[in-house]
């Protein structure tokens, strides 16, 4: 293995090992969430914590921070009709609970 | 120069696939075109995975709106241990995966993309692993939904009536990541350098990626609930 | 017929064939396993319009014997039992094995490729596995009606289909949800290739609009079909392995069966009725000899059909005990959504105005198909209010609705496009006054049978029954002569279009003097497609100058539009 290529290597695995860690830490914060917060906040924090590490795996080791143009459009469609489906069902099964 | 050029043209040339060979290009760009369009095509795969897990999600979250008391004495039961150790062991496969296909731009890195690899594939077998124990004690605690259900709670037997499902859904997504990464592993055995620039690999490793989200959105959903109590 | 004349902008043409070009698509190999493993998107658009060919006689079958059950007021030719597996078999084979494919597996397949200057789909092999999958799904179905049939209707509404039902239903829905992964491989080939795969000068805004509207089809196949694979993954788990989800004996929701359902099967009517809007975009234009009114409109309006019709879903739920703000809502964007259909017929009235309207047969089915599609359209108004769907709720009211939104138009469409482009597809001519005698014949059959069904449910009739009150019976004799019209007029073409296939007259590349890019390679095309390196150098619809008067322009494109 030539020096160029060892550097090569060694700016990708630190690069993917600064973010493994921040993966693995907020793992252990919603771990520490899940038993030390009460119902409505610990499960809001953890919710939020698995987005944040959705995000971070979805744009740093998915690569949505290189990809084209059209790759993010199709990772947002993907998201929008999300949106779509979970606020009208909602708006039905919360008004429905509301309502009893 | 002259050989990385000669590199790029011999890379395409082994990629390259109809309808892509023929739209009059010079090899190394019609190459860059088939690449980014698997790329794509492979985010739109996902972006329809998004909708067939995000229902599954929904029916969650529907259902513990719902009954948000018997999920949580329903959501203490699953075992703690393998679930943190699963999402654990899945975040690095995430990450060798990212690596595996970043060393994969580099032909020198050969091997680190082997590595890497089989690491991830090491990484799967074993999440399947704890998962396969996981459920053996679930059926020993007797948390199968039906007649011999361990918990009195109406609404416990949603819970687990979720959690099978959507870890068994998940888990045949985890073997199908597994089988698509051997069978690339064994190909670049057979004909060493076809993942130098590999489409496939590409298009595998993206696949790797969303199943560890899924994963990491189902943890709090399966695990985390009702702890603090 | 026009366009007997030899057109210069042909890249080639029969009469020059001695020049030495290379065989059709049809001359290359002729074993078996040519055809079942070809990646040629030409060969499978043909083996998907065998397999929709086949489901749509299966369907009809199906629809035949409901409609002879209904002719008398008790149950003289099946009991309740078969009836409900007739209709809903009728409904499952198709709405997942007709419908859904019909216009995008075959037309699209066929024309994407070539209307937009490419040599293939973007995935071929992938275009190929999507045929299996359709084929493993329509036989998985098949074999849940021989093996004694499903009851529940086409909608597996829980929890009849999960605690409830007896029959196969477990069979069933696992072919659908098969097939549900084929229409996915489709919308996903379809969109990279629309993306990456246009020939040079082919801007978005210069695509046909049937390749918008396959490339907004495309959309829904991909971002609704996922939804349904998981509804009907949870109908299966709750029948074969007791999983509780939907079940309310224990707690579960059936209403969020019917969300996470309609979420998928009201865009599918989208699916259903999108390609027809481009089938006909195409078949308007050429037999007015006029471009497309409002172009750009017509673009924005597929696109928000697509979208909008996301929103909508709840207006099939008014009845299901779901919260009435959340119908409201839903009431609301229904009636939105009609605004882009609205414009999208009115922009085709606006192309027939100072034409030189052609009756030919594609003609005469894409003009049946704007009165059909307007009566379904403007009915469906009347389903999106909360009242009045009330009242007219499981009625044959909406049985008449939806089928002149799905049968009238959609299969008009289809008709219009199977002639349209039969001589491109086969390099065969058919016989054009047996084709105008089918396509008056299935708009006056089509009316007959529906109309009075309109009445009907209306008056109260409900649907889904085998026997009904005889103060009905008037109008299901005239709604069942009229599906016996009907049925004749579907088994018209698969005759004449048969026939032609083999005493047909040699078509020439471009019969009717067309201007889209499909016309200019030779009829059929080769494999490759083109002759060439396609390249587009203006907008489509190239016919009749805007703001000339009519009559003085020969009937015949302008030449050197599209070379």
């Amino acid at each position: 293995m030539s020096a160029q290529s060892r550097k090569a290597a060694g700016a990708i695995w630190l690069r993917a090992l600064v973010v493994w860690v921040g993966l693995l830490a907020l793992l252990g914060a919603s771990l520490l969430a899940a038993y030390r917060l009460d119902a409505p906040w610990g499960p809001a924090l953890n919710f939020g914590i698995a987005a944040t590490q959705a995000g971070l795996v979805a744009v740093l080791f998915m690569r949505l921070d290189r990809a084209d143009r059209l790759v993010r459009l199709a990772a947002a469609c993907g998201l929008f009709w999300l949106a779509i489906l979970f606020t009208l069902t909602l708006a039905d099964t919360l008004s429905r609970l509301a309502n009893t | 120069m002259s050989a990385r050029g000669d590199l790029a043209e011999r890379t395409a040339e082994r990629h390259l696939r109809e309808p892509w060979d023929e739209l009059r290009l010079p090899a190394t760009r019609a190459f860059r075109s088939q690449r980014a369009g698997a790329t794509f095509g492979m985010w739109i795969f996902l972006a329809s995975e998004v909708l067939f897990f995000g229902a599954l999600f929904l029916l969650y979250t529907a259902l513990r709106l719902e009954h948000s008391a018997d999920f949580a004495v329903a959501a203490r039961e699953t075992n703690i241990v393998y679930g943190t150790l699963n999402t654990a062991l899945l975040l690095t496969s995430g990450m060798t995966a990212a690596v595996a296909v970043q060393a994969s731009e580099r032909e020198d890195l050969r091997r680190l993309t082997l590595l890497c690899l089989a690491a991830t594939v090491a990484l799967g077998l074993a999440f399947m692993v704890v998962k396969g124990l996981e459920y053996r004690e679930d059926i020993e605690k007797h948390l199968v939904p039906g007649a011999h259900f361990a918990l009195k709670e109406r609404a416990t037997q949603l819970f687990f009536g979720f959690y099978w499902l959507s870890t068994s859904i998940h888990a045949i997504h985890l073997a199908i990541g597994i089988g698509l990464l051997t069978r690339l592993i064994w190909r670049e055995w057979r004909s060493p350098g076809l993942l130098f620039k590999s489409p496939q690999l590409e298009v595998a490793t993206l696949y790797w990626g969303f199943v560890d989200l899924v994963w990491i959105v189902l943890y709090p959903m399966l695990y985390l609930d009702g702890r603090s109590a | 017929m026009s366009g007997a004349s030899s057109d210069a902008s042909s890249l080639a043409n029969p009469r020059e064939l001695d020049l030495g070009l290379p065989v059709s698509y049809l001359g290359e190999g002729h074993s078996v396993a040519s055809w079942l493993f070809t990646t040629d998107h030409k060969r499978i658009a043909i083996l998907y319009a065998l397999s929709i060919t086949f489901f749509f006689f299966i369907g009809g079958a199906a629809a035949t014997l409901v409609r002879l059950e209904l002719f008398t007021p008790q149950g003289d030719v099946v009991g309740a039992d078969h009836y409900n597996k007739l209709f809903s078999l009728h409904g499952i084979v198709m709405v997942w094995f007709f419908l859904i494919p019909s216009i995008p597996t075959t037309m699209g397949n066929f024309l994407l490729p070539l209307m937009i200057g490419a040599r293939d789909l973007a995935f071929p092999k992938l275009n190929l596995i999507s045929w299996y999958l359709n084929i493993a799904g329509g036989l998985l179905t098949l074999a849940a009606v021989l093996a004694g049939g499903i009851d529940t209707g086409w909608t597996f509404y829980v929890p009849y289909s999960t605690v409830f039902s007896n029959t196969f239903v477990t069979l069933a829905v696992l072919g659908v949800f098969v097939s549900g992964f084929s229409t996915i491989a489709t919308g996903v080939n379809f969109i990279a290739t629309v993306h990456y795969l246009r020939a040079p000068g082919m801007t978005w805004f210069r695509l046909p609009l049937f390749v918008w509207s396959m490339y907004t089809t495309s959309l829904i196949f991909v971002l609704a079909t996922p939804v349904l694979a998981l509804t009907l993954i949870l109908v299966i788990a709750e029948r074969t392995f007791g999983l509780p989800i939907f079940d309310p004996a224990r707690g579960g929701d059936p209403i969020l069966f019917q969300h996470l359902f309609w979420f998928y099967s009201h865009p599918a009517v989208y699916i259903m009725i999108l390609p027809a809007m481009g089938v006909i975009s195409e078949v308007i234009t050429c037999y007015a000899r006029r471009r497309i009114f409002g172009y750009s409109f017509m673009v924005y309006a597929l696109v928000a059909i697509a979208v909008i019709g996301f929103f909508t879903w709840g207006h099939h739920m008014f009845t299901s005990g779901m919260s009435p703000f959340a119908a409201l809502v839903f009431s609301f964007l229904s009636f939105i959504v009609a605004v882009p259909s609205a414009i999208k017929v009115f922009n085709w009235t606006a192309t027939l105005y100072r034409g030189q309207i052609g009756f030919e047969s594609p003609m005469l089915y894409g003009l049946g198909f704007l009165g059909l599609f307007t009566m379904g359209g403007l009915t469906g108004l009347f389903l999106a209010s909360v009242p009045i769907d009330v009242h007219v709720q499981d009625t044959y009211f909406v049985v008449a609705h939806f089928h002149y939104i799905m049968v009238g138009a959609s299969v008009s469409a289809y008709f219009a496009g199977l002639h349209f482009w039969w001589p491109k597809v086969t390099g065969r001519m058919y016989p054009e006054s047996w084709a105008r005698f089918a396509a008056l014949l299935m708009f006056f059959g089509f009316n007959l049978t529906f109309f009075p069904q309109f009445i009907a449910g209306y008056l109260g009739m409900p649907r889904r029954y085998y026997a009904y009150p005889p103060e009905f019976q008037v109008w299901n004799v005239l709604s069942s002569s009229g599906a016996a019209v009907l049925a004749v007029a579907y088994l018209m073409p698969l005759g004449y279009l048969t026939w032609s296939l083999f005493f047909g007259a040699r078509a020439l590349n471009d019969p009717w003097n067309a201007s889209g890019l499909e016309w200019r390679t030779t009829s059929p095309p080769p494999r490759q497609n083109f002759f060439g390196n396609p390249q587009v150098l203006a907008p489509p619809y190239d016919y009749h100058p805007e703001a000339t008067p009519p009559g003085d322009e020969p009937r015949i494109a302008e030449e050197g539009a599209l070379t």
